[in-house]
């Protein structure tokens, strides 16, 4: 048994230079292979040179294969993208002209106008309470200090930023969270009532 | 006939499911209104090529030793 292992050491130490290439040493970290091997090593007939050979092969061609998946998905990807900005540099969007040789129309006539929807805003008024709907919301607003309404109008309107709103108000935005956390509150609990 | 074809799909899922942290990788290489498709195209081509490439000619495993 001792003479067993000198030799696969003795094999493995005057080839100290191929088994650390990198696909041998893959191959010889699966202990199956290493078994094949050892055993080829120490009875060197055909049959178990052989299993050697095959397991081998097939290991060498995974790892080529692996290779050539990993350099494929690599290179796919940025011909992909290559390709998609070639193709969206020869047809890009052109809104001032017709969309067909026949009809006049544009594709910048189909884009909806946003300023619209601000006008319509100026219609129907701009205030908070101009805004609700629900009745009972109403109510529950209109018992509020006016300017706890004043600051909810900022906040969820006009869409102001705390630190603004302070601003305007002359306080602090500490000042300004406080009241929008209590007047949220009150607006609670009148809902929470009325609810029950 | 069959038998070979499902052990070479099966083989290919495996390969495709292994490279699937490699392939999301990538999708960087493109905009994100892109990605959905490359990640098709580029599994699509992965069955492609490993059903057409030919891995062939592994070198002898003695051929390293003298």
């Amino acid at each position: 048994m001792e003479k067993d292992n000198q030799k696969i050491e003795d094999f493995f130490y005057r080839n100290n230079e191929q088994v650390n290439n990198p696909i041998i040493k893959s191959f010889l970290s699966d202990s199956q292979n290493l078994y094949l091997v050892q055993k080829a090593i120490l009875y060197p007939t055909d049959i178990n040179k052989k299993l050697v050979d095959e397991s081998f092969q097939s290991h060498y061609i995974n790892v080529r294969k692996t290779k050539y998946v990993s350099n494929l998905i690599y290179f796919f990807s940025l011909d992909f993208d290559k390709k998609r900005r070639r193709l969206q540099n020869r047809s890009l969007l052109i809104l001032d002209k017709g969309l067909s040789e026949k009809d006049g129309k544009t594709a910048i006539e189909g884009i909806e106008d946003a300023s619209n929807e601000t006008e319509l805003d100026n219609i129907v008024g701009e205030g908070l309470l101009d805004n609700i709907e629900d009745e009972q919301l109403l109510k529950s607003l209109q018992k509020l200090t006016v300017k706890q309404l004043q600051i909810l109008e900022m906040i969820y309107v006009k869409e102001l930023s705390i630190k603004e709103i302070a601003q305007t108000l002359q306080t602090t935005p500490q000042n300004i969270s406080n009241l929008h956390r209590k007047a949220l509150n009150k607006l609670n609990n009148t809902l929470r009532k009325k609810g029950e | 006939m069959v038998n070979l074809g499902d052990q070479h799909n099966e083989e290919t899922l495996t390969i495709i499911e292994n490279f699937i942290p490699k392939i999301k990788h990538c999708l960087h290489n493109t905009d994100y209104q892109e990605r959905e498709d490359l990640e098709q195209e580029i599994k699509l081509k992965i069955i492609e090529k490993l059903a057409t490439v030919r891995f062939q000619d592994a070198p002898s495993f003695w051929d390293f030793f003298s």
